[in-house]
């Protein structure tokens, strides 16, 4: 394996933690705080109930949450994340059914140099709505992204939510609901990771993560396979789909060769397999793929791992 | 050099190319025309790229740089005119091209409908990036809305990704289901109502009357009057093999250029492979019989012999979240029967189609993990009459479920320690793999771990690949059995490391996939916990052998032999007296075995507690003839009474003897001790072996006597009787804490190695501890079994559960 860091970039999202429940309160697993050294003390030194703080908002009302701005918020570490110059943030649950297993929380900063999109889109009256989103600099696409909805099966929400698969996509500026495409490709959004977020209430959400090459939320994107019609009844999953700067495609043609296959406890993924949390590692090149982090987040589905996404940065 | 021209660039002569260049590289001069201005790129995959799943530079197979490197001379966006077989010219566009050998590889052309309407502009087939991009282009407008003209495989992956795209799409289909020719009715509806889901309208039984539109396609209308507007239609109802140039070459076709089991044509020189081809009647549409061709064709074209064999062909369908296979024939039909499996809520259909005890097809829709499994019974026609009432549930059924073999090293937190030699624990481990030790070799460089005895090597492999997954290939190792994915030794190991201490925590926390393992693990597992924790574990009869639980060998007759231990093969005349009295009192066949022991044979199971009640009457304990332990120490006469003997080779034995009696061990034990090199007692075959020169002792160990012969190997020379005693008192207990159960000590040493086994027992510390640890479980082990069970309470369970030779009253 290439091991060899590539130059640093400016990413997109700047902090990635999640938070698992102990008691009845949210304590924190792990993060990856990139040297924003007090941010991450102050982190350390909080839970949260339920309720309370963006993690427990996210638990209480069993959704993702987007939160911009966090003076006079409900967020906790204001202080702490002025200092860092983070400004917002998403909440995802993780709920395999009822019970809520996780919540991945990514900050931002906000600047005129960072642009990306990290969306939740929610389902009303038959349709895929934005239901907010962070976009940092790219001002343009954010607000199209407000003017836009998606039926079921177009587009990467619409083929997230009828699908109910984790879907990634090549060339943002090219075809999907062509305004929007037409101000991704202007913005340099390149790819899209999609994925359903599912909770216990029959609502539909799909958070999208788009990735511009300048300051990419991600260099690497997977997507694993974990549902038994697809890996029989081993712990297992397999890698259905992904995207690296510098591997190329991660996806195989099975007339030739078989997708990669790891089993509970093998690795990254099998970890995620295994626990049935998500998993944060940084700092170990060797360990995830040649990149600084990486970040895996399990998605439940009848009561047991369906699909595992992972990026890398 | 020889030339080779190629027609056309798709994956079948792709894969030809490979094939050959592989082979040899300087057999042909190559030169590929291709009418598309591109190489070879991977067709199939054009669905996820028509729908934004894939990009185009994700699916060439070829680019330029890989002609260039591979020496092809590409004639890319170059029609070729003609063939003149009989100059072996090939007429392109840009000028002629002279070939000692020929292939056609001009694959098929997409069926276009003789509609009303069929040509205008915004008709498109789905054959090639051109078509990708047009439909791209179309779905680019808002509210753009396409018509899809076949309901068959190629056609569902476009109006799902011309969904994807953004469009209104509506799939015409003729037949009364989708995909009729691969899916059942009951699966063609699923995969319906699956598309619906997904916004796309389906119509089936359809009558496509015409196509029209100003200037362009602008809208379908059907027979029964229904008018569907569109931007673009998609036509794909199938393929024709584009063989017009062969044709109008002179090389003999059928409904494809006729070739033969080496893919030659009927002219010289001229091959063909790929979707241009009939053999034997049969056209080709799916990739892996092209791939099977050109595989034959590149040995044709090198002289070797090869054949293409038709095969079964399995279909799955490229729309995201549609999971669909097909094989085999499923056609209703005198003689077949169905399996059929549907879970309503997961929307999981299943059926096999089966015929003479043999699966001939497999539809399944939903659930597809097995269908690889059933596409091998189908190609292998494997007669399934052994599982046929569970072979719906796929092949983890048949074989029990699945457990997670790296799950208990996966739990270990970082302190627990993987090498007891070196005392590496797992932490130090991961620690070395992040710094970049990626294989078992660095991993002993680094850390040591692995690097003595050996015995933690799967453990070590195992956090190996805990840590880096799949970059790491897991070694086959031999579980120890079929309950537990585990070997002997890394289960002995995670034993003490995660100080299991009953049979229960094993099974669950090594992951058995049996309730309570097998009448193979049992007994070893037992032995594992009660070596490791004699102080917390109970030795557990029902995990022992019949012997060992019946503190007796049984014997061919169904009786057994009662042995009374003989203290270094001394006896006394009352102990003798004793022994004639059993043996006439109970009918004994009376034997002197080759250890010195008198062995009684013939005694029935009933009078066991009582013979060894009349033993122990005498001061005789148990001989321990039947178990995995101590047996025997044969000693010579020695000093006392020898003229050669050096030492008290009798007195050490007895000493020895009654230092290890009783004590379980991996496998049995036997002693011998030689007043002198003469070696009378054959103490150079045992497992422990002493032979007593002038100098004091020569103790050595890993001698065997029975299936295989191996004379001991020296340990170590000691000069008095009690270093004699604690050595090998160390050694045993080496040897019960790390072997495989069942592994006599020669065995285990050999795996070990000698020279690890010296290490450690020559370190005083090490010795002593060991020596400590064996007197802990001999406290708890050395008691005589006879004893225990010639008591009333005990003796009972010898008796028979039932006199069968009485006859039932009326």
């Amino acid at each position: 394996m290439d091991t060899v860091l590539d130059a640093p970039v400016k990413t997109f999202l700047q902090v990635t933690e999640f938070w698992v429940p102990e008691g009845d309160r949210l304590v924190l697993a792990t993060g990856n705080y990139g040297g924003l050294a007090a941010f991450e003390d102050a982190t350390r030194a909080i839970s949260f109930a339920k309720g309370e703080g963006l993690p427990g908002k996210a638990w209480a009302e069993q959704r993702p949450i987007v939160l911009k701005g966090f003076d006079g918020s409900y967020f906790k570490r204001t202080e702490a994340a002025a200092e860092a110059g983070l400004t917002s943030a998403v909440a995802i649950p993780v709920f395999d059914g009822d019970a809520l297993r996780a919540v991945l929380v990514v900050l931002c900063g906000d600047d005129d140099a960072r642009i990306g999109a990290i969306e939740v889109w929610s389902e009303l009256d038959g349709l895929m709505m934005l239901d907010d989103g962070y976009y940092g600099a790219a001002k343009h696409f954010e607000w199209v992204s407000q003017h836009t909805h998606f039926p079921r099966g177009q587009g990467l929400p619409g083929g997230v939510w009828s699908a109910s698969t984790p879907m990634l996509f090549r060339e943002l500026g090219s075809g999907y609901r062509f305004i929007r495409a037409d101000s991704a490709g202007k913005a340099g959004l390149t790819t899209g990771l999609g994925l359903p977020i599912p909770v216990p209430h029959d609502r539909q959400f799909v958070l999208t993560l788009l990735s511009a090459r300048g300051t990419p939320i991600a260099r690497r994107f997977e997507i694993w396979d974990a549902r038994p019609e697809k890996v029989g009844h081993e712990t297992a999953a397999i890698l259905t789909d992904g995207i690296c700067e510098r591997d190329g495609p991660l996806w195989t043609d099975d007339n030739d060769t078989s997708p990669r296959r790891v089993t509970a406890n093998q690795g990254n993924i099998g970890k995620v397999l295994a626990s049935g949390l998500p998993v944060i590692v940084s700092g170990a090149p060797t360990l995830t793929e040649g990149y600084g982090s990486m970040v895996a987040l399990p998605i439940y589905q009848h009561g047991a791992i369906a699909h595992i996404v992972s990026w890398y940065v | 050099m020889q030339k080779l021209v190629v027609i056309g660039a798709g994956m079948a002569s792709g894969r030809l190319l490979e094939q050959l260049i592989e082979a040899d590289a300087t057999a042909y001069d190559i030169t590929l025309f291709n009418a598309e201005p591109r190489g070879n790129y991977n067709r199939i995959m054009l669905s996820p790229v028509l729908s934004g799943e894939k990009s185009y530079t994700e699916i060439v197979t070829h680019d330029d740089d890989w002609y260039a490197a591979n020496k092809v001379t590409t004639r890319f966006g170059e029609k070729v005119i003609s063939v003149d077989t009989a100059r072996k010219v090939v007429v392109g566009e840009n000028g002629d091209v002279p070939y000692d050998k020929l292939v056609f590889g001009t694959g098929s052309s997409a069926f276009i409908i003789p509609l009303p309407g069929h040509d205008l502009p915004g008709v498109v087939a789905f054959r090639d990036l051109e078509d990708t991009s047009a439909m791209t282009e179309a779905a680019a407008r808002p509210g753009a809305k396409a018509v899809v003209i076949g309901g068959g495989l190629l056609g569902l992956e476009a109006a799902a990704a011309l969904r994807l795209r953004g469009m209104e799409v509506t799939v015409l289909h003729i037949a009364s289901h989708l995909m009729e020719r691969q899916l059942d009715p009951a699966a063609g509806y699923l995969l319906k109502k699956d598309l619906e889901r997904r916004g796309i309208n389906v119509i089936l039984e359809a009558q496509t009357k015409e196509i029209i539109g100003n200037g362009r396609a602008e809208q379908v209308n059907l027979g029964d009057g229904t008018e569907l507007p569109c931007d673009i239609v998609c036509m794909a109802v199938g393929i024709r093999p584009a063989v017009k140039l062969a044709q109008d070459s002179g090389i003999a076709c059928g409904r494809a250029i006729k070739v033969d089991a080496q893919m030659r044509t009927q002219t010289p020189d001229v091959y063909a492979v790929g979707e241009c081809v009939e053999y034997d009647g049969n056209l080709f549409g799916l990739v892996a019989p092209l791939y099977d061709q050109a595989k034959v064709l590149a040995k044709t074209l090198l002289g070797q012999d090869d054949s293409f064999v038709m095969r079964e062909l399995s279909t799955k369908l490229k729309v995201t979240g549609c999971d669909l296979f097909s094989a085999g024939d499923f056609a209703d039909g005198e003689g077949r029967e169905d399996i059929v499996f549907r879970d309503p809520a997961r929307g999981v259909y299943k059926r096999l189609v089966i015929e003479n005890d043999r699966l001939i097809g497999a539809v399944m829709y939903g659930d597809t993990a097995d269908g690889n499994w059933f596409f091998g019974l189908i190609k292998d026609g494997t007669d399934i009459a052994d599982m046929r009432e569970t072979l719906i549930f796929g092949p983890s059924y048949q074989g029990g479920a699945q457990a997670d073999p790296l799950s208990a090293v996966a739990v270990l937190p970082p302190e627990a320690e993987i090498c007891g030699c070196n005392g590496v624990c797992k932490g130090d481990i991961v620690k070395a793999i992040e710094g970049g030790a990626a294989d078992l070799g660095a991993i002993r460089a680094t850390t040591k771990a692995s690097a003595s005895c050996g015995t933690c090597t799967g453990l070590v492999e195992q956090v190996l690949s805990v840590t880096l997954g799949d970059d790491f290939v897991l070694p086959t190792a031999q579980p120890i059995c079929g309950c537990c994915d585990l070997t002997h030794e890394d289960v002995r190991r995670l034993i003490k490391t995660k100080e299991l201490k009953s049979q229960e925590a094993v099974w669950q926390e090594l992951g058995w996939k049996t309730r309570n393992g097998c009448h193979s693990c049992r007994p070893a597992v037992n032995f594992y916990l009660l070596a490791d924790w004699p102080l917390d574990y109970k030795d557990d009869p029902q995990s022992r052998f019949v012997n060992e639980r019946n503190h007796a060998n049984i014997q061919k007759d169904g009786t057994y032999s009662v042995m009374p231990r003989m203290w270094g093969g001394m006896t006394t005349p009352q102990e003798l007296i004793a022994i004639a009295q059993a043996a006439e009192k109970y009918g004994a066949t009376v034997k002197v075995t080759g250890g010195m022991r008198i062995d009684l044979l013939g005694i029935q199971k009933e009078d066991l507690p009582a013979i060894w009640h009349d033993l122990n009457q005498a001061g005789m304990v148990s001989g321990h003839a039947y178990t995995k332990g101590l047996r025997t120490v044969k000693t010579c006469v020695g000093k006392d009474w020898c003229r050669f003997g050096t030492q008290d080779s009798t007195g050490l034995g007895i000493k020895l003897e009654k230092k290890l009696w009783a004590s379980w061990t991996p496998h049995k034990v036997k002693l011998g001790v030689s007043g002198c090199p003469r070696n009378c007692a054959e103490a150079t075959c045992k497992d422990i072996g002493v032979i007593c020169v002038d100098s004091g002792y020569q103790l050595s160990v890993a001698g065997a006597a029975g299936m295989d012969v191996k004379e001991t190997e020296r340990l170590v020379d000691l000069t008095t009787e009690d270093e004699v005693i604690e050595w090998t008192s160390a050694f045993v207990q080496l040897y019960r804490e790390n072997a495989k159960y069942l592994d006599r000590a020669y065995k285990w040493v050999a795996k070990v190695g000698l020279d690890w086994v010296k290490e450690t027992l020559a370190d005083p510390a090490t010795r002593k501890a060991l020596v400590e640890r064996f007197d802990i479980s001999q406290s708890v082990y050395q008691h005589d079994p006879w004893a225990e069970r010639a008591v009333p309470s005990e003796a009972v369970k010898f008796q028979p559960m039932a006199d069968l030779t009485q006859e039932a009253a009326e």
